[in-house]
């Protein structure tokens, strides 16, 4: 049993996200950054998609028995019987814990993890109470996170809605990842992507990653709460392999994008 | 040829083809690597596991699908017609509010697109006489089980959130969405009773 002293920020329980249920607008949730998740998971000899604990801001927790944890950045240690753990998102948005067995979570709509947006679990809050799961031992290598460098962008598919110059506007500075972001979308500052006047703005199918912009300009990345359809043109789609790298950045830190046209 | 464009590295766009939605769901979910489905008013995406392998004969063939061979699930919900906008509603229509409840009532409603919040359904069918545009201003917080008109569409807001229809009642005993996922799904009819 883990026991939560206290939460700052959003702390909830992920896995990989659900498949199957955007045709019923239920997107796929799941870890911020896959990749840290995995790393979480391996360092506690877990499956890569056992459930654990998602911090974005700071985490105290006590552990109610001994217990085997790891985070995706000092590997594994043994938590003795009533010892505390802080774990703190930064330098990064958002840090991983994982248990030995993974958290005990129901499956529901084919994933674990908490789903704000349909109300699937809640934050996690000061007294909240922990199981852990039985998962079995799964070895796995940890792969390192490189977490610098430019964003790679697919164009489109809405080019028609923006002024011809918007793509060279978005590569040209780097943009600032703004406090009010969250796991639905991350707001950026940054100078404005101007829309052609022409444009009528519809609702379409969105994706995660998508370069939404609303009529001020200030881009809006889908996060992996989005809603699974939305009325702002899409200029570009960050690149699968770039996602985790993106969510990353810490809020006030900067971003570089590079767009594959 | 169809046209489609990339949403990304792992999803498609293309037109909305004018066939059965249920159909057009099940057609695509079966194509080999797509894992998702988003059918929108007018556009479509295929959501793949990997790079999207396109086939655009599977593309093309969706333009004749023929509706699936059961019937569609068909559910009344109970509602009460007391919502905040009814005398707006009445108001911008020119009709009396007895009449926009009755006209609301006797209609026969369909779902024909999924999104803005998990499980909220775009109901077709509405009277046209009560077509008319959303709020200047949302409200910050509609709450869920809210009965709402917008444009040629009616809808039930499946949870709290912010919303910029107007709002005509609130639906009794029924949770749209819950553990087992929405109540209302793609191609099910729907009436009203109060």
């Amino acid at each position: 049993m883990i026991s939560i002293v206290r939460a700052v920020g959003l702390c909830t329980i992920q896995d990989l996200g659900r498949r199957g249920h955007m045709h019923e607008a239920v997107p796929p949730g799941g870890a911020l950054v896959p990749q840290l998740l995995v790393a979480a998971n391996r360092g506690a000899r877990n499956p890569d998609n056992a459930p654990a604990i998602e911090v974005l801001g700071r985490l105290v927790l006590r552990a109610e028995r001994s217990l085997h944890v790891a985070t995706d950045r000092d590997g594994s240690r043994i938590l003795a019987a009533g010892a505390e753990l802080e774990i703190t998102s930064e330098p990064r948005r958002c840090a991983y814990l994982a248990v030995r067995g993974g958290i005990e979570a129901p499956v529901v709509l084919g994933g674990r993890g908490t789903l704000l947006c349909a109300k699937l679990g809640a934050p996690l809050r000061a007294g909240d109470q922990l199981a852990v799961a039985d998962e079995p031992e799964t070895p796995g290598s940890i792969e390192p996170f490189r977490g610098d460098g430019t964003i790679h962008v697919i164009a489109g598919p809405d080019l028609d809605a923006f002024a011809s110059d918007a793509l060279a506007t978005l590569e040209q500075t780097a943009y600032r990842i703004e406090p009010t972001s969250d796991r639905v979308g991350t707001r950026l500052a940054g100078p404005a992507l101007p829309r052609s006047a022409a444009y009528r703005e519809r609702s379409a199918p969105m994706v995660i990653g998508a370069i939404e912009v609303p009529r001020d300009g200030q881009p809006i990345i889908l996060g992996p709460e989005h809603p699974t359809t939305g009325g702002y043109p899409v200029l570009g789609v960050i690149a699968s392999a770039d996602l985790g790298r993106f969510f990353a950045i810490r809020i006030g830190g900067s971003v570089r994008f590079t767009a594959a046209r | 040829m169809p046209e489609w464009v990339p949403l990304g590295d792992r999803a498609i766009r293309f037109a909305r083809p004018n066939v059965s939605v249920r159909a057009l769901v099940r057609a695509i979910r079966a194509w080999p690597e797509v894992i998702d489905v988003v059918v929108a008013r007018d556009d479509v995406a295929a959501y793949f596991a990997g790079s999207p392998r396109i086939d655009e004969t599977r593309i093309s063939a969706l333009a004749t699908l023929v509706d699936i061979d059961e019937p569609a699930r068909e559910h009344v919900l109970r509602v009460r017609y007391d919502g905040a906008d009814l005398d707006h509603v009445a108001q911008t229509t020119g009709l009396s509010v007895d009449e926009v409840i009755e006209l609301h009532r006797s209609a026969s409603y369909t779902v024909e697109t999924m999104g803005f919040a998990p499980g909220f359904a775009y109901l077709t069918g509405l009277d046209a006489r009560l077509h008319i545009p959303r709020r200047t201003t949302p409200r910050p917080c509609v709450p869920a089980g809210s009965l709402a008109i917008a444009g040629p569409y009616s809808a039930v807001y499946p949870f709290d959130s912010p919303g910029g229809w107007h709002l005509i009642g609130s639906v009794v005993h029924a949770r749209m969405f819950d553990e087992h996922g929405p109540l209302l799904a793609l191609g099910d009819r729907v009436r009203f009773a109060p």
